[in-house]
């Protein structure tokens, strides 16, 4: 079916575009615990946000050799695990303390929408595109310590078996990681976890790492993508987060959600989860038309992009908590 | 940039097929082949009704880390990812396909796994690759703890025979094949050829194939798609053809009603007339720069023409059947 004359559409796989920009800058997640902290909690945050801030732009200014490069910020709001306060009465005084601190948040998105968009259940399809790293030996067989709903960097401990009477117990041996140099940091991320009514909870670093996904412009539902920004009604901001769009462009004139590289400006407690976050999209198979798109467009504005999908990720932790 | 670009040129494809008889009363329709190969929830499975039913599932990868078969013995790490995917045609056979692109070198040292998932299908050798050795063993079939793609064409092919949609109650006998087939550059500016196509001993199949450079794995992969389909349904016909006596044997040595073996050669062909003598279709998915290997098997053995005698044999078995015995006067023989 090389011939153009004949097509069938069913029968040509398309993956729709997005815009890109150069970089996606993350000012902050919140969780109920933040917000429970009053509007100080927020203050702070995002006045120790800011310097790194300004940095990453220049980095990016720099890596765009001279010319302006297309930034846009964005926001994220744990509605997933806990839900608290409503968009109504949350995001304007968000808005308000990003302003007092010289920031400007274009795109504000809900946790839960990493979990199921509208009608897409992406964390599950995300789930389906774990492709695990290999150990040494691996030729062909799914690798025997394979655990559902767990991913790790490398190779288990071997499971100890009870001893039997008149023999030694096992000798423990360590587990390992699969890319270390000389010494191991072995790290075991749960993915997911099932309560007895089957009701899947994602993990927080599972979802972390989807937003990851979305923000680098790498997600596709059947082609299409699933981060579609959508303006704020003339409404005002509804009372119920359900009634929020996943992604709300709250800028007019925002560069593109999606980006080449993104950098997250978390204080110092998020790094185990980020950790974990690397691990998962080291391991991930993203849509192969969507890494084409990225390339292709990337090589003709002679942007340098990294390969591999978790380099394109960074981050600056600050002191905090 | 990109990475499909940034990787060096691949000196040696393989893959390895299976074929076999969906187990299932009733073909499937195109819904429930799609609902059959959806192996991603967020990717399409591709479906084709010109010029015959056909679907595909997305690729799925398995990564690999581990010494590749040669046939003179050398050591060869290899690291990447073996590409699977599983085709059904006319609702009717079901195939999986692993194959796997080799470049002519590779890092003397393991990758961040993230690198060879930007390169799906792709195999880094560590150092220099025999390609040549390499590709014997392959064909060969390696030792244990060497590469082994059937394992992962056989793993999806399982997987997918365990789906709820199949009530495992087939129309016919039959035995899956496997093929294996390797991809070497061809000399110079010169076309595809198949330097040779074995059938070895338990339904193995084996190609050997020479493409031009730069001709795309999975087009290749498509190519001994087609040919493993129509390897299988010959063999699958030739057996029908054997396990059943046809005519009506040694004459009734007693007196009394005349054996009637309708019934019985009837039953045994007429599946093959509902579920697989429409499934003849060379090339049909054929990328158009590989079609003309197709011809070289026609011309010796001759694929089609085998398949046309032995279409012609069951029509044949089947209008004598049609003739009352009464005026049939000589019994049909073989």
């Amino acid at each position: 079916m090389t011939e153009a004359v004949f097509r069938e559409t069913a029968a040509d796989p398309r993956t729709q575009a997005v815009p890109l920009a150069h970089l996606s800058i993350e000012l902050g997640h919140l969780y109920m615990e933040d917000f429970e902290a009053g509007p100080e909690r927020l203050r702070q945050h995002f006045a120790q946000v800011r310097p790194w801030v300004d940095a990453a732009r220049a980095a990016a200014a720099a890596r765009a050799g001279g010319k302006r490069p297309r930034v846009s910020t964005c926001f994220l709001i744990d509605d997933y695990f806990t839900r608290f306060s409503s968009p109504a009465e949350l995001v304007p005084l968000l808005l308000a303390e990003a302003d007092r601190a010289g920031l400007v948040i274009d795109y504000l998105a809900r946790e839960s929408g990493c979990a199921v968009a509208g009608k897409v259940p992406v964390a599950e399809a995300v789930a389906g595109r774990i492709v695990e790293s290999p150990p040494p030996g691996s030729y062909g067989l799914r690798p025997p310590a394979a655990q559902t709903g767990w991913l790790a960097n490398g190779e288990r401990s071997p499971v100890a078996r009870a001893p039997q009477a008149m023999k030694k117990a096992a000798v423990w041996q360590p587990p390992t990681e699969t890319a270390a140099r000389r010494h191991s940091v072995f790290l075991d991320v749960e993915l997911w976890s099932d309560d007895p009514d089957g009701h899947r909870t994602w993990s927080c670093p599972f979802l972390a790492a989807v937003w990851q996904l979305a923000r680098l412009g790498l997600l596709r539902n059947e082609g299409e993508p699933v981060f579609v920004p959508q303006p704020p009604t003339d409404r005002g901001f509804p009372d119920d987060w359900d009634e929020l769009p996943p992604l709300i462009r709250l800028n007019p004139r925002a560069d593109p959600f999606a980006a080449y590289r993104t950098c997250s400006v978390l204080p110092n407690r998020f790094l185990p989860v980020e950790h974990a976050v690397r691990v998962i999209l080291d391991q991930t198979e993203v849509d192969r038309g969507a890494l084409r798109q990225v390339a292709e467009r990337s090589a003709r504005e002679d942007v340098a992009v990294p390969d591999s999908v978790a380099d394109r990720v960074s981050y600056v932790f600050y002191a905090g908590s | 940039m990109a990475p499909h670009e940034s990787a060096p040129r691949a000196v040696l494809a393989g893959g390895e097929i299976r074929t076999c008889l969906l187990p299932a009363r009733q073909a499937l329709d195109v819904r429930a082949a799609a609902q059959l190969l959806g192996l991603r929830a967020d990717e399409r499975v591709l479906l084709s009704e010109r010029p015959n039913l056909y679907a595909r599932s997305p690729d799925t990868l398995t990564g690999i880390d581990c010494p590749l078969p040669s046939a003179n013995g050398a050591h060869v790490r290899a690291v990447g990812t073996v590409a699977a995917r599983a085709a059904l045609t006319e609702g009717r056979i079901l195939q999986t396909s692993a194959y796997f692109r080799l470049p002519a070198s590779g890092p003397d040292q393991r990758q961040p796994w993230g690198h060879y998932l930007v390169r799906p299908g792709l195999l880094e050798p560590f150092g220099k690759l025999p390609h040549e050795a390499v590709a014997q063993g392959v064909l060969d079939g390696g030792r244990h703890g060497e590469l082994d793609v059937g394992l992962i064409a056989g793993g999806l092919l399982t997987r997918l025979l365990r789906h709820p949609l199949l009530d495992q109650r087939p129309p016919l006998r039959s035995r899956p094949t496997r093929l294996r087939w390797v991809a070497l550059p061809a000399e110079g500016d010169q076309g595809p050829s198949i330097e040779r196509f074995t059938l070895a001993e338990d339904e193995l199949r084996t190609v050997r194939l020479r493409v031009p450079e730069g001709t795309p794995p999975a087009d290749v992969a498509g190519l001994c798609d087609d040919l493993a389909l129509h390897d299988w349904l010959l063999t699958t016909l030739v057996r029908l053809l054997d396990g059943i006596r046809l005519g009506s044997g040694p004459p009734p040595a007693r007196v009394g009603p005349p054996a009637d073996d309708r019934p019985a050669v009837v039953a045994a062909l007429r599946p093959a007339v509902d579920h697989l003598l429409h499934l003849w279709m060379p090339r049909a998915r054929v990328a158009k720069e590989l079609a003309p290997l197709w011809e070289a098997l026609e011309e010796r053995p001759g694929f089609t023409r085998q398949w046309q005698a032995l279409v012609q044999r069951i029509r044949d078995q089947l209008t004598l059947h049609a003739i009352p015995s009464l005026y049939r006067e000589v019994e049909p023989a073989p």
